[in-house]
C-alpha cells in the first residue's frame, strides 16, 4: 500500500432510496504519476465498493463515455490527471445540465435526439449506386469541415453550456458541430433539410455565445465558433441575392 | 436498454442553480460583457431625446451636464470600450473567409478589426471636433 493517498468525493444516488444526490468519501492509492480520475474511481469499484456505477469505455479521450464534473469542471476523467489536483480532494458528479440515472451516470435521451434531428451522415439528392465511383474530394475540402469532424459527443459541452442549463430545448453545441460538419461537407447536400433545426427556434440563435463549450471541448472541436459561423452562413443566404441557394 | 426502460425509472432533475454565474470565472465575465449593453442602451436612449430636443430648435436643447451624468457617462463608456474589445475579439472566430484560396488566420482578422476600429473613432473625432469648431 503506497504511503500517499487522495481523497474522492463521489456522487452517490440510487434512485430507489436516495432523494437526491449526496457525496461520499473514498481515500485512493495514488501509486503512480500517470494515474487519472477514472483509475481511481476503477479502484473504488473493485475494491471499495462495486455498486458504485459510471461510464466508461476506451480510457484514451476517444469513446465520449467518461465524461463528469470534476471539481465543477465538466472533464473526461481519463484525461484528469490526479497529480494535477493532489493533495486536494476531488470532487466527481455527474454531468451537470443532464437527469441522474444513478450515482455518475446521466441520461443521454435528450442529446440523442438532438444529434438525430440534425441528421449527422452525408445526404445526397441522388446516391451513386456502390462500387461506381467514389466521392472525391481534395485536402483544402476536408480542411474545412475536418476540426467539427473530431467531435467525440462526449456531452461536455452541454454540461458547460448555461444556456443549455435554463433552457433544455437548445439544440446545442455539439449537435450543431457535427450539423455544420455535414453542411461543411463537398460530398454533401443535405444542408435543407437540416436547416429548419439549427436555424429553427431552439437552434443557433439561442446561443448568446458564453464560449465554454469550446473551453472544455476535449478534441478542440470549437463548437462556439460552428454555431456563430452557422449564424453568420444563415445570415448571408437570407441577406443575399440568390443565397438561399443550394 | 430501451428508451421507455429509461423513461419509466425515476431521475434525479438536475436544476442551474441561481448563483450560477458567480461560480467560475468565465461564467461572471460572460453575464459582465452581456449585462454592459443594458446601461449603454440607456444612454443611447438618452442621447436620442438630446437629438430630438435639438432638432426642436435651440430654445429646447438643454444637455444633461450634471455631475451624476457625467459620472454615469464614463462608466457607460467603459463598459462600451469592454462590449467592443469583446465583441471585436471574437470576430476572429465568428469571420472565415479565404484569401487566394488560403483561409486568413484569426489573428489576422481581430487585428483588421481593431485597425478598422482605431481608424473610425480617429475619423469619428475629428468630425466631431471639426462641426464643434
Amino acid at each position: 500500500m503506497p504511503d500517499k493517498t487522495i481523497t474522492i468525493r463521489a456522487t452517490r444516488y440510487d434512485p430507489e432510496k436516495d432523494e437526491k444526490p449526496r457525496l461520499q468519501s473514498y481515500d485512493v492509492p495514488f501509486y503512480d504519476e500517470s494515474m487519472v480520475v477514472l483509475d481511481a474511481l476503477n479502484h473504488i469499484k473493485s475494491h471499495v465498493d462495486g455498486s458504485l456505477s459510471y461510464r466508461w469505455s476506451c480510457r484514451m479521450g476517444i469513446c465520449g463515455s467518461c465524461g463528469m464534473m470534476v471539481n465543477g469542471m465538466p472533464k473526461l476523467t481519463c484525461n484528469a490527471f490526479l497529480r494535477d489536483y493532489w493533495p486536494r480532494p476531488i470532487v466527481v458528479e455527474p454531468l451537470n445540465n443532464f437527469p441522474v440515472i444513478r450515482d455518475l451516470v446521466i441520461d443521454m435521451d435528450d442529446f440523442m435526439h438532438k444529434l438525430k434531428s440534425i441528421k449527422p451522415w452525408i445526404i445526397r439528392k441522388q446516391e451513386i449506386p456502390l462500387g461506381a465511383r467514389e466521392h472525391r474530394q481534395t485536402n483544402e475540402q476536408i480542411d474545412d469541415f475536418r476540426q467539427f469532424s473530431e467531435c467525440i459527443n462526449c456531452m461536455l459541452c452541454y454540461a458547460a453550456c448555461p444556456v443549455y442549463g435554463l433552457n433544455s430545448e437548445f439544440l446545442g453545441p455539439a449537435a450543431t458541430a457535427l450539423a455544420r460538419r455535414y453542411n461543411l461537407d463537398s460530398r454533401d447536400q443535405g444542408l435543407k433539410e437540416r436547416l429548419p433545426v439549427i436555424g429553427g427556434a431552439e437552434g443557433i440563435w439561442e446561443c448568446s455565445f458564453v464560449g465554454e463549450c469550446s473551453v472544455v471541448c476535449p478534441k478542440g472541436v470549437d463548437p462556439a465558433k460552428a454555431i456563430q459561423q452557422t449564424k453568420l452562413d444563415t445570415t448571408m443566404r437570407f441577406v443575399l441575392p440568390y443565397g438561399n441557394r443550394d | 436498454m430501451t428508451t421507455e426502460a429509461h423513461t419509466a425509472q425515476p431521475e434525479y432533475r438536475w436544476r442551474m442553480p441561481a448563483d450560477w454565474w458567480a461560480r467560475q470565472r468565465h461564467y461572471f465575465l460572460y453575464v459582465v460583457r452581456e449585462f454592459t449593453a443594458l446601461p449603454l442602451a440607456l444612454w443611447l436612449l438618452w442621447l436620442l431625446v438630446e437629438i430630438k430636443r435639438a432638432g426642436d430648435g435651440p430654445g429646447r436643447y438643454a444637455p444633461h451636464g450634471s455631475m451624476p451624468f457625467v459620472v454615469f457617462s464614463v462608466v457607460v463608456l467603459l463598459f462600451a470600450l469592454y462590449h467592443s474589445y469583446t465583441f471585436l475579439s471574437l470576430a476572429g472566430t465568428i469571420l472565415h473567409f479565404k484569401v487566394f484560396d488560403r483561409p486568413v488566420p484569426s489573428r489576422l482578422i481581430v487585428l483588421s478589426q481593431f485597425g478598422l476600429w482605431a481608424a473610425a473613432s480617429v475619423v469619428v473625432g475629428f468630425a466631431l471636433i471639426w462641426f464643434a469648431r
